[in-house]
């Protein structure tokens, strides 16, 4: 990988990664604007140091981004008691996911159910699907066993299958 | 993995999460596409870049005077040069002294008046990470700094505008 600076060739990668490292990073961070600037500072460490590093690049930036986020989520818990109020509106901040050629109300259906997951189940399940990580590196992106997180995201499709066949009051 | 939640699993494989915003692009090409020059590697707090900054403010009033010192000199050319006009032999000799001396006195009359920084454009760049670990937010700034001398005999002033960048490591503190 050339050292140059190379608009072209790390706006290919980010419009590749960028999605999915920004929709991982909403599953830690309180806003839309947090988990960007977690992203920006997790791509941009990856870019300058990390990208020679060779193996698979998800896992590498998904970690960089979580650690981004857990440091960003620290310094949160010792601010203002408003911006702790702040915090507890999790995945806030617009749609998750592109609008769907079918039809939009499939994802908003998916969406409202993707947020009414327990935050363990959903960090799993999102990591599993748009992370593309195996349950290996999910327990150590997680710090749990990796049956744990077998178990957790099997829960989670469950409640997801739940959510979106509850009959609609 | 389970059969039962294949149709899920591919239908939520389907769904494309939401690109980030322009303005974080914008805020990536500002970082990345610049010349390699501020940092290949972690950031490091690099105090002789802090003696060398206290030097500037020593150096430019010292370069400022001699560039008196040496309009000076031009100015008095002419003179020197007329006057040893008649002594076709040794022009110099016999007057080279005299406008030196002139000169620096001269020189030494002008006095620093003002310093005036005029902050004109900066860039949060974000944060990084400093070589202990420790977060950071860096700041590029550009300023255009004028400085003024005026000799109060003659009220002469010399004003000397010039641009500066500079990039600021601000720690990120956890209270």
């Amino acid at each position: 990988m050339e050292d140059t600076p190379d608009h072209a060739s790390w706006s290919k990668w980010f419009e590749r990664y960028g999605p999915r490292l920004l929709l991982c990073a909403r599953q830690w961070t309180c806003s839309l604007a947090d988990a960007e600037d977690v992203v920006q500072e997790a791509f941009v460490r990856f870019w300058k140091h990390q990208r020679g590093l060779g193996g698979e690049p998800l896992p590498l930036l998904l970690t960089s981004v979580r650690r981004a986020a857990c440091d960003r989520a620290r310094g949160a818990s010792r601010r203002t008691a408003r911006e702790e109020q702040v915090a507890g509106d999790e995945l806030e901040g617009g749609a998750l996911f592109e609008p769907l050629r079918a039809g939009d109300d499939r994802r908003a259906e998916i969406e409202i159910a993707l947020r009414c997951l327990p935050v363990e189940q959903r960090e799993v399940l999102v990591l599993k699907i748009w992370g593309e990580l195996t349950f290996e590196e999910i327990s150590r992106q997680l710090d749990i066993p990796a049956n744990t997180a077998a178990s957790r995201y099997r829960y989670a499709l469950a409640g997801l299958r739940k959510e979106l066949t509850a009959p609609v009051p | 993995m389970n059969d039962d939640f294949s149709d899920l699993e591919a239908e939520l494989k389907r769904m494309r999460p939401c690109a980030p915003s322009s303005e974080l692009q914008s805020r990536l090409a500002a970082t990345l596409d610049r010349p390699a020059a501020p940092t290949a590697q972690p950031v490091r707090i690099d105090h002789s870049v802090i003696f060398r900054r206290a030097w500037r403010w020593v150096l430019w009033p010292a370069a400022a005077a001699a560039a008196v010192a040496l309009a000076l000199v031009v100015m008095h050319r002419p003179d020197s040069v007329r006057s040893s006009a008649g002594q076709a032999a040794h022009p110099v000799s016999g007057t080279a002294a005299e406008p030196l001396a002139t000169t620096t006195a001269a020189a030494d009359l002008y006095e620093p008046v003002s310093a005036e920084n005029v902050l004109y454009d900066s860039r949060d760049e974000g944060l990084i990470t400093l070589e202990d670990g420790t977060a950071a937010h860096r700041v590029f700034q550009c300023y255009l700094d004028t400085y003024t001398w005026r000799n109060p005999r003659t009220n002469a002033s010399l004003r000397w505008t010039v641009p500066r960048d500079e990039l600021r490591v601000i720690p990120v503190r956890a209270y």
